[in-house]
């Protein structure tokens, strides 16, 4: 009760919060209904009365954001691709945060050399580019959705980990989980039944912010030419527009995913940053 | 005392706070006097405006601040008419200050060196680095820190020695005024005796003026030879020190007395007073002090008291004239209890 | 300054493990690719001679330890096998691209941060106006915005509708240099460099900014500004040489995950500007499987990052004389 007075709070008072929500609620429907929205299939190319390919055509009442290259219709694509954004984003940062959280919570827990060790391997992650690592990892395996998020959790987890790792150091000071120590509570239930529920919060914070991570690092390997084959995604309809160099003319085709992605990942960092100010005041990202 | 002696005046001076829930009276119709060389106490509880009126002198005070009635006088000119240049070169020069907590007052990616001449830079054009140099040199001598320790960063000094190097930075260009906000209440009592044993030390060299906040009156007596007592952003009292600490007039006086150890080495309990400073939103009418005051008749509840001077002292409460036998009262500690209790 | 000197020895140690487990990543990596591993070496194309070589140099038929052990002690040699593509050491292959993703990546950072300093001292000193509403919407807008896309814009914009720079690439095709100076320091050069380091720059300031700007809040109400308000200073010394000195310190630390990040927006620059450097390089090696080539760019760029932390360690310890040294 506590716990979800506190999760909506925020709503009431921040407008950034809640216009994040907003967007978010806004993506999650088009998902859900895209089949329903999207007027014709993403991949069906269309003619015109003469039987040509309508290739590169300006928005009309047919074809809301125009047509591709290909003849293909941009709105039932930018639709279409809302659910890959939204599994991915999602997926991603709930196993990032997952796994981020756990570390952060052995590390901090154990501290001394378990902690050293980890916040040792969390700094060397920080030196690797995590794009071309991304990329090398997809191309190697194959693309694909499940290889894509697999090279997304192997990197971002260190931002998770180091933040909970923080947080639990100085939960552990605290009385309560002295006194749960004492009366004998072993260490795996004072790290889940004491400490955990007090990190949950800010690890919240990080689902919203690794969202935007996931979908942002999607969109990228598909406009370098590794996202998954089949699917229709945003990072692909502008790796298609720029590869047919009709981006220069064809704006209609350029600007709408790229405006479907910002507000995706906008809107995971508006719902983040202000429920981290619920969550943690004091608390910067670095 | 002839008028050409004061160095700064402040009449009726108001100042207030603008928030969204009203204004807050943190000075309400203060007058004060300081004449050339004179050195007076502000004492008061914390919040009770003694910081706000001193950093109105420098016009320090942040926008949401306002000068709501009254005007300071710094030698015969009204402060708030003084253009932006004009405050500039006053800040330092004329009016210098000790911060509250030299902790967090020296720039800590600066060395001390270069931030007491900065100050000489600033206001002292065409002199030789040389000279400041020197400069700088003597007056970490005079507050008794090696000059060759200004090459140090805040970092490196212990919490007493940026006290006194705060103190080198305040009187680095002889000013005639020197406001001291609380300069010792950070620090530790052996340290706290050390920086007050230095600021005496150097009162016999320094000529100017001071102004010495603090919500210990010991302090006060260690120093100044004037005292103002400061509640809820009005004076409700003020004299020379030995009259004012040997003969409180003010139940206010009374009880910050009983407060803190007696500097004479009788041995007494300390009593505080109970209670807590008024809303200065929505202060209630009469005497601001009424309920906390052991003493507090029908008519403290409604009228504010008239503040009454006799030989250049001034107090503020409805039962001065009966103030001898009010004291006898106070010396009991259970008559600020119960207080207390009687208001719940 | 003895201190500080033993301080870069041990960020220099630190470096060196960094760049050790990178390279154990690679080799992992690399080997991690379905079938045959000798794949990653040998080219279908390559002479008989010459894959018997390679097999020899990269001990190919030898257990994954005693491999490791090659790659490594090739790897100090600089040795990453031969690109299938050129012929040549994958080194000289990357060559000068090197250079120009250095060149590239100091500029668009140097932008970063001088638009996040800037914008975030004059947002925080602006608190509570329009201008600073409409500078963080902004900013965050920019900062949510795919790079590339934003290379796309700025693409079709600047080079094709209003055709005032150049549409991609380093410099004019068909343009000879003598020497290594003429590449870089003409103007053509400095019209290609234009509009991917500002893509890169944009796209990196939000977090210096958003940065700059809160911390610059909290120093303007720290005791010692209103001292130095005390002292006489004028507005501008108060801003520049206290307020915006201590605010700067958050914002160097931010520089070191910055550089991180900054990195793979260079890849996706890179590749939408066609400059020729190392991201780009690994985005066509790995697109033509001349995996010697993308090992040898994987680790050159995991080396930039690297030494750009360094560089933001060492500033850091500069900028504040608080860091104990040691």
């Amino acid at each position: 009760m506590k716990f979800s007075t506190k999760l909506f709070g925020f709503i009431k008072k921040d407008t950034a919060g809640a216009i994040g929500i907003c967007i978010f609620i806004f993506f999650v429907i088009v998902a859900l209904f895209a089949p329903l929205i999207s007027p014709y299939d993403p991949g069906a190319m269309h003619f015109d009365e003469t039987g040509a390919l309508m290739r590169i055509h300006p928005p009309s009442f047919q074809h809301l954001f125009g047509t591709t290259w290909m003849g293909r219709d941009v709105f039932s694509q930018v639709v279409m691709g809302t659910r890959i954004a939204l599994f991915v984003g999602i997926l991603s940062a709930v196993c990032v945060v997952f796994i981020g959280t756990n570390i952060g919570l052995i590390a901090g827990y154990y501290g001394g050399r378990i902690d050293n060790i980890i916040m040792r391997i969390v700094d060397i992650i920080y030196g690797i580019p995590f794009l071309p690592f991304a990329l090398i990892l997809v191309a190697v395996m194959g693309p694909g959705i499940s290889n894509i998020i697999i090279a997304i959790i192997l990197i971002t987890w260190r931002n998770t980990a180091r933040v909970i790792r923080a947080q639990v150091l100085t939960i552990k000071q605290r009385a309560y989980v002295e006194a749960a120590r004492i009366s004998g509570a072993s260490n795996f239930r004072i790290m889940y039944k004491h400490i955990a529920p007090n990190v949950i919060p800010l690890s919240l914070v990080y689902i919203a912010l690794s969202m935007g991570t996931g979908i942002m690092t999607e969109a990228s390997l598909s406009f370098l030419g590794y996202g998954a084959p089949e699917v229709p995604s945003w990072g692909k309809i502008l790796f298609e527009c720029y590869n047919s160099q009709a981006m220069f003319i064809a704006w209609w085709w350029m600007i709408p995913p790229g405006i479907a992605i910002t507000l995706l990942v906008l809107s995971g960092f508006l719902v983040g940053r202000s429920y981290e100010e619920v969550a943690n005041p004091r608390l910067r990202e670095r | 005392m002839s008028r050409d002696n004061i160095l700064l005046k402040i009449d009726d001076l108001k100042l207030y706070y603008h928030t969204t829930a009203g204004y807050v009276r943190a000075v309400d119709g203060v007058s004060l006097n300081v004449a050339v060389g004179e050195r007076l106490g502000l004492v008061g509880e914390s919040g009770c405006g003694k910081t706000t009126l001193m950093k109105a002198i420098l016009r320090l005070l942040p926008a949401n601040c306002r000068q709501m009635g009254g005007e300071m006088y710094y030698k015969g000119k009204a402060i708030s008419s003084l253009s932006e240049k004009e405050i500039k070169k006053m800040r330092w020069q004329e009016i210098s200050m000790i911060p509250q907590s030299a902790m967090n007052a020296l720039d800590p990616v600066y060395r001390i060196g270069a931030q007491i001449k900065e100050a000489m830079k600033t206001h002292q054009k065409g002199i030789s680095s040389k000279e400041i140099q020197e400069r700088a040199a003597n007056i970490f001598e005079l507050v008794g820190i090696n000059p060759k320790r200004l090459r140090d960063y805040p970092h490196q000094f212990s919490g007493g020695m940026k006290q006194r190097a705060a103190i080198a930075m305040a009187l680095v260009l002889d000013p005639n005024l020197i406001i001291a906000d609380e300069p010792t209440t950070a620090l530790d009592v052996i340290v706290q005796a050390q920086i007050l044993e230095r600021i005496n030390a150097l009162q016999q060299r320094y000529s100017g003026s001071l102004i010495m906040i603090t919500h210990d009156i010991s302090v006060i007596a260690q120093t100044c030879e004037k005292v103002a007592v400061m509640y809820a952003g009005k004076i409700m009292e003020y004299g020379k020190v030995r009259d004012v600490l040997n003969n409180p007039l003010h139940p206010y006086t009374l009880g910050l007395k009983n407060a803190f150890p007696s500097l004479l080495g009788e041995k007494k309990s300390l009593i505080s007073i109970p209670g807590s400073p008024p809303d200065l939103i929505k202060p209630q009418p009469g005497c601001l002090f009424a309920p906390r005051c052991p003493f507090a008749i029908a008519v403290c509840q409604t009228e504010d008291p008239p503040a009454k001077e006799e030989d250049g002292r001034i107090v503020a409460c409805h039962r001065l004239a009966e103030m001898e036998g009010l004291k006898v009262l106070a010396e009991d500690e259970t008559i600020w209890e119960r207080k207390v209790h009687a208001g719940d | 300054m003895k201190s500080l000197s033993k301080y870069i020895a041990k960020r220099l140690l630190q470096m060196v493990i960094t760049l050790f487990v990178l390279s154990t990543l690679i080799f992992l990596l690399f080997r991690l690719v379905p079938g045959d591993p000798v794949s990653m070496y040998l080219d279908a194309g390559m002479s008989a001679e010459a894959k018997e070589m390679l097999m020899k140099q990269f001990g190919l038929d030898k257990p994954l330890w005693e491999q490791y052990v090659i790659f490594i002690s090739n790897l100090l040699k600089g040795e990453f096998g031969i690109s299938f593509q050129y012929g040549k050491q994958a080194l000289a292959v990357i060559g000068d691209s090197f250079w120009n993703t250095l060149i590239l990546m100091a500029v668009s950072l140097f932008i970063a941060f001088t638009i996040g300093i800037v914008g975030g001292a004059i947002l925080a000193w602006k608190r509570g106006t329009r201008l600073e509403l409409a500078g963080i919407i902004g900013v965050l807008t920019i900062r949510c915005a795919p790079v590339f896309w934003l290379g796309m814009i700025l693409l079709s914009f600047f080079a094709f509708r209003y055709q005032l720079l150049p549409l991609g690439g380093m410099n004019t095709p068909g343009t000879n240099f003598e020497t290594v100076y003429a590449k870089y320091f003409n103007l053509d050069f400095l019209k290609h460099l234009i509009l991917p380091a500002i893509t890169a720059g944009l796209s990196a300031a939000a977090t210096p900014l958003l940065v700059m700007r809160t911390s610059m809040l909290e120093v303007i109400k720290e005791d010692f500004i209103e001292l130095t308000k005390a002292k006489g200073l004028s507005d501008r010394e108060i801003l520049f040489k206290h307020a915006l000195r201590n605010a700067l310190l958050p914002v160097v630390t931010v520089f070191a995950v910055q550089a991180g990040l900054a990195i793979g927006g260079v890849v996706l620059v890179e590749t939408v500007f066609r400059w020729p450097g190392m991201g780009r390089g690994i985005v066509l090696a790995v697109a033509a499987r001349d995996y010697p080539v993308a090992q040898a760019a994987f680790f050159l760029i995991g080396a930039m990052t690297i030494m750009f932390n360094l560089i933001a360690d060492i500033l850091y310890a500069f900028l504040d004389p608080r860091v104990s040294l040691d």
